[in-house]
């Protein structure tokens, strides 16, 4: 780890098309997060956000370009970057028959914890996002905010140095909202790198302390949210901002 | 890696243990698959043990060779024997109808005057050879004897039915030209009169004994029980192909896969945990497949299954039938999309290797090509393993090939999946 290099993500000129596709989903994008930023990746629909965090989990290979993660390649050392990321999908990534600590454990042993560890990051957790009284109830009982937040930890049980975070508040009621986006500043307060994507921009505008804005996988801008409304005319927030670049015509 | 193994396995039990209808897939099916396939051939061949085959007799000779006939057919367990229809005496063609009708399976008819031909063309035989005259061929009168048949009525049964029946009339058809034979000699020669009454008896020098050609120590018998046990068995452990096709499947569908693969921890490990999970359930699966045969089939009046003489054999040959039927599974759910393609893909599959492995018909009574295919089903190397430990008494060596040949599919299905599987994240 460089701890001179404020950067924790450099991404050079990262190219991705998939088979059978007649435009590259990410065309070329170069841009760095720093270290306990809260960076929000924003885009309408296919404008390449998905992919980009995809192949940062090492879900599949770039086509091309470089990725690196806290001074290691992606490419040649994804074993050791994925005990320090920490993803929350936007679908429910959870097993719908098993209780919230059985997906829990499960989940955290397999980011290696276990034993003692592994009970008490389940325990806290649980406590934290009101969770405690309903843990041993299957997760297909649970409302649509419960399984949102069963799913947020999940991915930082482990602490991880990067979380990414995909749409995480789509569909939850004010109240989650709240309360997950509260911890997730704590977790960031904590000295978690967080990456996120939402199509929610008074939440982004809020939550992040730097954004950055691609479509047809190429970046239109990137900066704080204060700066991206300052540099558009007649912007008064940043879902204008958002609009007068990728234009109003609908996405499929 | 131990932890996250023993995770990933405290994970699949309990998945398994919430899903009630798969469980009963498992296990509730099988036992059922047993006690109904069981019960239906034993009773099938109980019923023609106990009752006989429905055979309808016209005895238009009225002489020896009729009364013999019937005699002989009368005494005998496997036939259950009629001489009239509807309360009156059976005819040739009321014979005919009633066997074209279903009513009996076999119609025998002995010709009029079929005794006295015998009889004749013995006589005639034994002139000749007395006045050393050369035989005559056109003085000898021929017996046909009508053997009426059911035309729905399966042919490799009735072939093994009217083969003996033809050897049983061919006896007495004998014993009469012998018994005749005896009284021209002893009328052209009277000095003879105290020669063997019966020379028939005394031609029998030809006994038939039937003993099965296994190794054990002659407690194992053939029976529905020894062939069908292993048989729906081995149908029932391949059948786990569907609910771990449908798990891996679920997993890919609820997301739980796209979370997994971000973590550190490969996939591989993940797949293992299902194996170490599916391989428990078969064995359990065996156990009470083995405990249904040994306990409960003797409760329902079947006879009792006999193990044989190598548990080493069965437990070595179970877990490689487990492998390889884990194994299936594993390729199952990684080459389908949808779980409704694995669960078409699995069920048929099974049902065709089953179908191809001697499950459902013997392959030995197969037409060649197919008996040539049937040496390629991963369930026909497993049941003629079984059929070797329990119908031969075979030894762990003996089933060594089948066991190794079960293995290798489970290593080539594992290889399968794992190219499979890194083709489908090449996007």
């Amino acid at each position: 780890m460089n701890m001179s290099n404020p950067a924790i993500i450099d991404i050079y000129d990262l190219k991705k098309t998939f088979k059978n596709a007649t435009e590259p989903a990410v065309n070329g994008i170069s841009f760095s997060i720093n270290r306990n930023e809260i960076f929000g990746l924003l885009g309408p629909n296919g404008a390449g956000k998905t992919t980009t965090i995809s192949i940062l989990c090492g879900l599949f290979p770039p086509g091309s370009g470089k990725v690196l993660i806290d001074g290691k390649d992606l490419h040649t050392e994804l074993h050791s970057i994925k005990h320090i990321i920490g993803i929350v999908p936007q679908d429910i990534a959870l097993y719908p028959t098993l209780s919230a600590r059985e997906n829990l454990a499960f989940y955290g042993s397999m980011y290696g914890l276990h034993g003692k560890q592994l009970q008490d990051n389940i325990e806290r957790w649980l406590h934290k996002l009101g969770l405690t009284e309903a843990a041993n109830r299957k997760v297909s009982t649970y409302s649509g905010g419960m399984k949102r937040r069963v799913n947020l930890i999940a991915g930082v049980l482990h602490s991880p140095k990067i979380l990414f975070l995909d749409e995480p508040t789509v569909g939850v009621d004010v109240q989650s909202r709240n309360v997950i986006i509260e911890h997730l500043k704590e977790l960031n307060a904590g000295g978690t790198t967080i990456i996120y994507t939402s199509h929610h921009m008074e939440e982004a505008e809020n939550f992040c302390t730097r954004v950055c804005i691609i479509d047809h996988g190429k970046i239109l801008t990137q900066g704080t949210p204060a700066e991206l409304i300052s540099q558009n005319a007649g912007s008064t927030n940043l879902e204008h901002v958002f609009l007068n670049l990728t234009n109003r015509k609908l996405r499929d | 890696m131990l932890h996250k193994l023993l995770a990933t396995v405290k994970k699949e039990i309990l998945l398994l243990l919430r899903d009630k209808v798969g469980l009963s897939v498992l296990f509730i099916m099988p036992v059922a698959l047993i006690l109904v396939m069981t019960l239906i051939q034993d009773s099938a061949f109980k019923s023609i043990n106990e009752k006989g085959i429905p055979v309808v007799f016209v005895d238009e000779d009225q002489d020896s060779l009729g009364l013999q006939i019937k005699q002989g057919l009368l005494s005998n367990d496997l036939v259950y024997l009629s001489d009239s229809i509807d309360s009156k005496p059976a005819s040739s063609q009321s014979a005919k109808k009633a066997v074209s009708e279903g009513r009996f399976l076999v119609g025998i008819v002995i010709p009029k005057g079929a005794t006295a031909a015998i009889r004749k063309n013995v006589s005639v035989l034994v002139n000749e050879t007395m006045n050393g005259t050369p035989p005559a061929a056109e003085t000898a009168d021929s017996v046909q004897i009508t053997i009426l048949i059911d035309p729905i009525a399966k042919q490799s049964f009735l072939n093994a039915v009217t083969s003996n029946l033809r050897e049983f009339i061919s006896e007495v058809k004998t014993k009469i030209m012998f018994q005749t034979f005896s009284q021209q000699v002893a009328e052209l020669i009277p000095d003879k009169q105290n020669a063997p009454r019966n020379p028939y008896q005394r031609s029998q020098i030809i006994h038939y004994n039937e003993v099965y050609a296994s190794t054990a120590t002659g407690k194992i018998v053939p029976n529905a029980v020894q062939h069908n046990v292993p048989a729906w068995t081995i149908f029932a452990m391949f059948f786990i192909a569907i609910p771990l096709s449908n798990s891996i499947l679920k997993e890919k569908t609820e997301g739980s896969v796209f979370r997994l693969h971000t973590m550190p921890t490969p996939y591989l490990l993940l797949i293992m945990g299902k194996i170490v999970v599916y391989v428990l359930v078969c064995l359990l699966q065996f156990m009470l497949m083995l405990a249904v045969g040994k306990f409960l089939l003797p409760q329902l009046g079947l006879p009792a299954l006999v193990l044989g003489n190598s548990m080493a054999g069965i437990f070595v040959l179970t877990t490689a039938t487990a492998l390889a039927a884990t194994g299936f599974g594993v390729t199952v759910g990684t080459l389908a999309t949808t779980d409704h393609q694995a669960a078409i893909m699995g069920s048929l599959s099974i049902l065709l290797l089953s179908a191809l492995g001697g499950i459902w018909v013997p392959s030995y009574v197969m037409p060649e090509v197919m008996r040539n295919i049937s040496a390629f089903s991963p369930l026909n190397w497993s049941l003629e393993g079984f059929y070797k430990l329990f119908l031969r008494g075979g030894t762990v060596t003996d089933i060594l090939p089948d066991a190794i040949k079960l293995l290798v599919f489970f290593f080539a299905m594992m290889g399968i999946s794992y190219l499979a599987n890194r083709k489908k994240r090449k996007v």
